[in-house]
């Protein structure tokens, strides 16, 4: 009954007749009874009306209303607001949405905190001590050891015979680069071999056929595959079409068996897992054999597990590492190995595996705490902005409150104005953020291959930003609006102008503190900008040795489809040859690895006749080399310049003498300008060297530079089955990738090209977290200027404003305009230099956090200091001059009339 | 003196059962039935009225009054009615209650 009334009140229309209804009846009533006898007749209607309706509601229309009113007089103000709350809530929600895929998401599946991954732990480089052979990079390594993530396949038994803790145990090993071939196409993808239970232990239900069991995971099963849900859309249209179907991975025949669901990708975040084999299909594979199922030294599978209902980590740890040490011990043939036994290490396997967390953590949380900084300096810019409105609104908000407005009533009615504003910045947050989460993923990508972060708007993060705008309107409106109800109302009353000169407030308002937060924080996301970029600049300024422009990088890995031997290098020179006739390709080198290589082998090599040379302090150096193996054209191509004798040529193959050519760095080792016609010993293998290079990169771009041997392909007793193209290009280099795709289709269509990519964008990769973060940093930091500044003009121009009397009676007094300018131009400076002041202690006392993210910078580099105080003082000037030569136009007579 | 929480609608509801009055009328007849004791203001009683009148236990015509005057007349509605005679049963059983409590006397003067 009485919900219904109430309901019904809320029509306008209705209420609008109760309400004149009601008037008329309280007139007519205060006609009958004697003067005042009824008292205060507006507060009985109104406490009458909030027993009508639903107050609350209808005041917080009426305040809806009030505010949107307002913005549309004051719309450049509501812009303001709305564009930094937007940009400030959209980095945030962007950033924020690639930290929840990375370091917040569970994996899609059933009970994800009941799941551990295995890791061991042991002291010094244990890998090598203990005698295991292999290892996937699954490591890592710190003062404490190494902490690594790979186990021997026999472990898997005794991890799945512990049933009093574990319910399933699963291990996997993922493959980068496969060469699948369907009906229309051979392409690379990446994939993983799992163990029978692998399925059934994460909880997998497929969306087509059925997974992999038990069975199917023997040496003598029928080989068998499962498909991600991507993968056999993009070859067979849908999942149900790929069952039943016949693929060939590295030219061996599959049966498709299933497909996994589309939100599953495997257990490693980043990874695009498109197949799932058995892992005993490896066995099969002669480049891996047999024997990796049953050798206790070879370290190379991930290993999961899911506890049991009612264990937990710590139970689950005390009882399964006892019988990894028991198995270690027993595996053991050295005392060195048994005086460092790896310790197993549980961790909570609900997220998978750690690598993308352990790679993305720390520059993610450096980002956040960037993007939460613009949203603070947008945020005092917003209650700046609010201030400075309230106070002009000090009359209509003291005559509001003497008609007998509560102060909750105005406060409230402020707030609503501010989580209008903060909602609808929020909005535009999240709209910026749509945008800017693709622009992240491709700059973390870098380009690579079988990566995806998988960051998304969803509820978690929509829910993060919509708390972050109400809260942002609630906390940076509170202090306003407290602070414009704070009225002393006489003369707020009287006062027929804006409001009193600063002078007369005897208090420091809250403006100039927000201002001087503001810049402290510009100051710090300035310094951070600096620092990455500089790092980024000093890394692109490495001497790589060659030229990285218009070269072509692909990958070939013939051996994987059954090329050796004589056929392999036939192979590879026919490519080559046939590389070289495409139009548009000016050159064309071949390598076992692109450059960088990321990781290879080095050796101790000798000159016939010569000792090294000894080192400044008298002790012989190390003559270790990096041994690096290129075909003919190599250093043409990449234009690494021969400075004596030649390149390699396709003479240089088995049956003739075997050659090297080495780099400067390892002519010097032996204190010698040019060692071409030199015999080089390296074992007790010799080489002539033919010739001397320049320096290049070897491993890694951020390493010192290298001795380097170069050795020819051709003559390589053991080839690895792969080989990576570079092609120098007249034009754009993917413009190519057509071609060469039609030419490898034509020679062989089984072969898959593998990393397909600029020699640019390879180098760049190996860099993406400080590629990414320079730029991130530049972008939030100008973003940061730009808020603070308009924060500054505002405040500046309203405080002109309010001195117009002031500033006039000077004026006529006799200061001229200069005067007025410099002295506006003064307090802005104590305030901007205020704020410096703070935001260099913060940054000295933070920047030591982002030192690991930094190369060939200090943490304190004055250049980054010096550039951040110039950039701030020079915007800050240029943000409060136009105010202050408006300060110093003002019309004396005019303004001191006013008074 | 003003009367306690919530008791406001029960005597509101009890001088309506009397029959249909004004607003100005319902303050001064509750005056003059509590010969004075009892002033409520204006201010605390129209409230009362429409909160009566929202949950369906009075309502209101525009009608003359016997000055020639028009007005707003209340009146019990028949809900309005059941809901008298609950509270006033729950008026005397809490009123008895108080009285055995209080007892007769005056403190001071035994």
């Amino acid at each position: 009954m009485m919900l219904w009334r109430k309901l019904i009140h809320l029509l306008p229309w209705i209420r609008r007749a109760d309400e004149r209804d009601m008037q008329e009846e309280l007139r007519a009533l205060e006609e009958m009874a004697g003067p005042r006898e009824l008292g205060n007749l507006t507060l009985a209607a109104e406490d009458a009306r909030t027993a009508m309706g639903w107050l609350w509601l209808e005041r917080l229309g009426q305040d809806l209303r009030y505010a949107l009113r307002s913005m549309r007089h004051h719309k450049s103000f509501a812009l303001l607001v709305v564009l930094s709350l937007g940009l400030g809530i959209g980095a945030n929600t962007a950033i924020f949405s690639v930290m929840e895929s990375i370091l917040l998401r569970s994996l899609p599946v059933p009970d994800p905190e009941s799941l551990v991954v295995m890791k061991w732990h042991g002291k010094g480089y244990a890998l090598a001590s203990s005698g295991m052979s292999w290892s996937t990079g699954g490591s890592s390594m710190d003062q404490t050891g190494t902490l690594a993530s790979i186990f021997p396949y026999p472990s898997l038994e005794m991890f799945e015979r512990n049933d009093d803790v574990v319910s399933s145990a699963f291990c996997y090993f993922g493959i980068e680069h496969l060469s699948v071939t369907t009906p229309d196409a051979t392409d690379s993808v990446k994939g993983h071999y799992v163990s029978g239970r692998y399925f059934q232990g994460l909880g997998v239900t497929p969306a087509a056929g059925r997974l992999l069991f038990s069975d199917d995971d023997t040496a003598a099963a029928a080989p068998v595959v499962v498909l991600s849900h991507e993968f056999s859309r993009r070859r067979f249209g849908n999942a149900g079409a790929a069952v039943g179907q016949t693929i060939r991975v590295n030219d061996r025949p599959f049966t498709v068996v299933g497909v996994v669901p589309p939100a599953f990708f495997g257990a490693e975040p980043g990874a695009t897992v498109d197949l799932y084999l058995p892992i005993h299909a490896l066995g099969a594979d002669p480049a891996w054999g047999s024997s990796i199922f049953t050798d206790e030294h070879f370290y190379w599978v991930e290993m999961m597990a899911r506890m049991k209902p009612g264990v937990d980590l710590a139970q689950a740890q005390a009882a399964l590492a006892p019988r990894f040490r028991q198995f270690a011990e027993g595996t053991a043939t050295t005392e060195r190995q048994r005086q460092d036994l790896p310790e197993l290490k549980l961790e909570p396997g609900g997220a998978g595996l750690d690598s993308l967390r352990r790679a993305y953590a720390q520059p993610i949380y450096v980002l956040m705490a960037m993007v939460s900084l613009i949203l603070l300096i947008a945020c005092s810019n917003v209650a700046n902005l609010l201030l400075t409105r309230a106070t002009t609104r000090r009359r209509e908000i003291a005559v509001r409150l003497s008609i007998g407005a509560g102060r909750s009533r105005v406060v409230r009615q402020l707030l609503t104005e501010s989580v209008l504003l903060s909602s609808i910045g929020g909005a535009l947050g999240v709209a910026l953020a749509w945008w800017g989460i693709d622009i992240l993923t491709a700059l973390l990508a870098g380009g690579r291959d079988h990566f995806a972060l998988r960051a998304a708007l969803n509820w978690r993060v929509l829910g993060a930003t919509a708390v972050l705008s109400i809260l942002t309107g609630l906390v940076f409106g509170l202090a306003p609006a407290l602070q414009a109800t704070r009225l002393d109302l006489v003369p707020a009353l009287k006062d027929d102008r804006a409001g009193r000169p600063m002078s007369s407030s005897p208090r420091i308002g809250l403006g100039p503190v927000l201002v001087a937060t503001q810049i402290a924080f510009t100051f710090l996301l300035l310094v951070g900008a600096g620092l990455f970029g500089r790092t980024l600049a000093n890394l692109d300024a490495i001497q790589i040795g060659f030229n990285r422009e218009n070269v072509l990088l692909f990958t070939l890995q013939p051996g994987s489809v059954g090329y050796k031997g004589p056929a392999l290098n036939r192979l590879f020179e026919d490519l080559r040859e046939r590389f070289g006739h495409l139009p548009g390709v000016q050159d064309v080198g071949l390598s076992n690895q692109p450059l960088p290589m990321g990781g290879g082998t080095s050796a101790p090599a000798g000159i016939d006749g010569v000792s090294p040379a000894p080192l400044a302090d008298g002790t012989s150096p190390r003559t270790a080399a990096v041994l690096s193996t290129v075909g003919p054209g190599f250093f043409k191509t990449m234009q690494i310049p021969v400075v004596a004798g030649r390149e390699l040529t396709g003479r240089d193959d088995a049956g003739a003498r075997q050659v090297v050519i080495v780099n400067r760095q390892f002519a010097k080792l032996f204190g010698l300008d040019n060692p071409v016609g030199r015999t080089l010993t390296l074992g007790n293998r010799r080489y002539d060297i033919i010739g001397l290079v320049d320096d290049a990169l070897a491993f890694t771009l951020k390493g010192e530079r290298r001795a380097i041997i170069y050795f020819s392909y051709l003559q390589n007793s053991s080839p690895a089955g792969q080989m990576t193209y570079e092609l120098r290009t007249a034009g754009d280099p993917l413009g190519l990738a057509g071609a060469v795709r039609e030419t490898v289709r034509q020679v062989d269509t089984r072969l898959a090209i593998h990393e397909m990519q600029t020699q640019a964008v390879h180098i760049d990769q190996t860099i993406s977290r400080e590629i990414t973060l320079a730029k991130l940093g530049s972008v939030l930091a100008a973003l940061a200027l730009v808020i603070a500044c308009v924060g500054l003009y505002g405040t500046v121009s309203f405080n002109v404003a309010r001195r117009t009397p002031e500033i006039g009676i000077r004026m006529a007094l006799g200061a001229p305009g200069r005067r007025i300018v410099r002295m506006v131009l003064g307090e802005v400076f104590v305030l901007a230099s205020t704020g410096l002041g703070v935001g260099l202690a913060l940054s000295v006392a933070g920047s030591r956090y982002v030192k690991s993210l930094l190369y060939g910078v200090a943490p304190n580099d004055p250049a980054a200091i010096g550039m951040a105080v110039s950039a701030l003082l020079a915007c800050g000037l240029i943000a409060a001059f136009a105010p202050a030569r408006r300060a110093s136009r003002i019309d004396p007579m005019r303004a001191v009339r006013r008074e | 003196m003003q009367p306690l929480h919530g008791v406001l609608d029960m005597l509101v509801l009890r001088t309506l059962s009397r029959g249909p009055l004004h607003g100005y009328g319902v303050a001064k007849a509750i005056r003059i039935h509590s010969t004075d004791a009892l002033d409520i203001e204006f201010g605390s009683l129209y409230p009362a009225l429409k909160r009566l009148e929202m949950k369906g236990w009075i309502a209101s015509t525009w009608e003359t009054s016997e000055t020639n005057r028009r007005a707003k007349y209340y009146r019990l509605t028949a809900a309005g009615k059941k809901q008298l005679r609950q509270e006033h049963a729950e008026w005397r059983t809490f009123a008895a209650a108080i009285a055995q409590i209080m007892g007769p006397g005056s403190e001071g003067q035994t």
